[in-house]
């Protein structure tokens, strides 16, 4: 290892971690030790490393942040450490089990829950995103959804027909297609935003715990959005809007 | 009992992985719905890991995971260069030893190769051992250290405004 080879690798180096434990750092940190122009090196390097860490670790994190997470993320169930007996158990079951759902039972991959959806679409709105179609018409969005097989046939509810339609994109979720149609309330707007109120359509079966059919819509704060959710025929309604319960239910 | 846990997990780790998402994203809001959403699938999935002991490599591998997802979604979206959003990144008290403040240090880092700004942060933040940062984004042992030796050379080179004197393509590690 010339002196060189020392210097990449021992760039690599954060004292005081297991990095010294790694056989090409060792090997470069007992070079150092033998070489007085490597070990000078070393030290300025050791400094940097220091000092950027230090500001990596330094940066601010949103006060708030930990309370909004707990309180809009169910808790899950516990962890139980799975012993072997334990694994074999489930294992059996699932084979068993595994074959009778692949009958019937609509294969998704993970991450198919309600909450995860309603978050992963309040982030869409929330984002800088850009329409697909920007139209105060209501019937270019459909033709165009329907043209590229998101949910067309929604059911708009009473207030929200009301309410100033500008545009329409296509989202993904568990590889199906959402319709994203965007309104405004009609308040004002931020500089740079285009919309403050959107709906997302999306197929029932693409959601493992969806509402039952027919019930009233469940109102919930969705990260910075306040939020609607409801199912109609085989479609699960979201409607988010950056405003409080009353102003939602103004659309509904 | 679950709800103890679930808070003491978040608190243990949502700090962590808000500075790795707004590493990746250099956006508060985009960070926050990463962390945010991260937890979210702990929530529904977590369970599911054996391992307890790999619940800090699970959830940052979530949130790149999550990260590359929203990068995707992005191409769509209008880009927002760093300059244009420096007035809006946080503003830290300086470090005693440093010159450089955070957004400056973020404006360095997304001056990298987006293959390179992944390694770099992980490696600054949390001491993350070679193997989890492998774990966490799924590439080789010997991928990553190629990446962390290129890029922390590149981010020390910028950052001094002077090169530090590397090989410019090591390939031996």
């Amino acid at each position: 290892m010339n002196l060189n080879e020392a210097k990449t690798i021992l760039l690599l180096y954060r004292p005081g971690t297991a990095d010294a434990e790694d056989p090409q750092v060792a090997e470069a940190l007992a070079l150092a030790q033998q070489t007085p122009e490597l070990a000078r090196w070393l030290a300025e390097q050791t400094a940097r490393q220091t000092q950027l860490r230090g500001q990596f670790r330094h940066m601010p994190v949103p006060t708030g942040l930990k309370e909004q997470i707990l309180a809009e993320v169910v808790a899950p169930d516990r962890i139980i450490p799975w012993s072997p007996r334990r694994w074999l158990a489930a294992a059996a079951a699932l084979v068993l089990l595994g074959g009778l759902a692949a009958l019937w039972w609509p294969h998704h991959p993970g991450d198919d829950t309600l909450d995860i959806y309603q978050n992963r679409m309040a982030g869409i709105a929330l984002r800088a995103y850009g329409m697909d179609l920007t139209t105060n018409q209501p019937d270019p969005i459909r033709a165009y959804l329907a043209q590229n097989h998101a949910p067309a046939d929604y059911a708009l509810p009473a207030g929200l027909q009301k309410a100033g339609v500008i545009g329409c994109a296509i989202e993904g979720w568990q590889n199906t297609k959402v319709s994203m149609i965007c309104f405004r309330t009609g308040r004002p707007l931020r500089p740079g935003q285009a919309s403050d109120l959107w709906l997302f359509v999306v197929d029932r079966s693409t959601i493992k715990d969806s509402p039952a059919p027919g019930g009233p819509p469940r109102i919930m704060a969705v990260n910075r959005l306040t939020a609607a959710t409801w199912v109609q025929g085989n479609q699960v309604y979201l409607l988010g809007v950056e405003g409080d319960a009353a102003t939602l239910r103004s659309f509904l | 009992m679950a709800g103890v846990e679930f808070e003491n997990l978040v608190a243990q780790y949502y700090e962590p992985l808000y500075r790795f998402a707004f590493s990746l994203a250099r956006d508060e809001a985009d960070a926050c719905d990463l962390t945010q959403q991260t937890f979210c699938i702990w929530a529904a999935k977590g369970h599911q890991l054996r391992d307890v002991s790999k619940v800090k490599t699970w959830l940052f591998t979530t949130l790149h995971r999550e990260f590359l997802g929203l990068r995707r979604k992005q191409t769509r979206f209008p880009q927002v260069e760093l300059e244009q959003a420096a007035p809006e990144l946080p503003v830290v008290a300086p470090v005693a030893t440093s010159g450089h403040d955070t957004a400056r240090l973020l404006a360095t880092l997304a001056r990298l190769e987006d293959i390179y700004q992944a390694p770099v942060a992980l490696f600054y933040l949390q001491d993350h051992s070679y193997n989890e940062i492998a774990e966490i984004l799924e590439i080789p042992l010997g991928t990553v250290k190629s990446r962390l030796a290129r890029g922390l050379g590149r981010l020390q080179e910028i950052l001094a405004d002077e090169p530090v004197g590397l090989p410019p393509e090591p390939t031996n590690l």
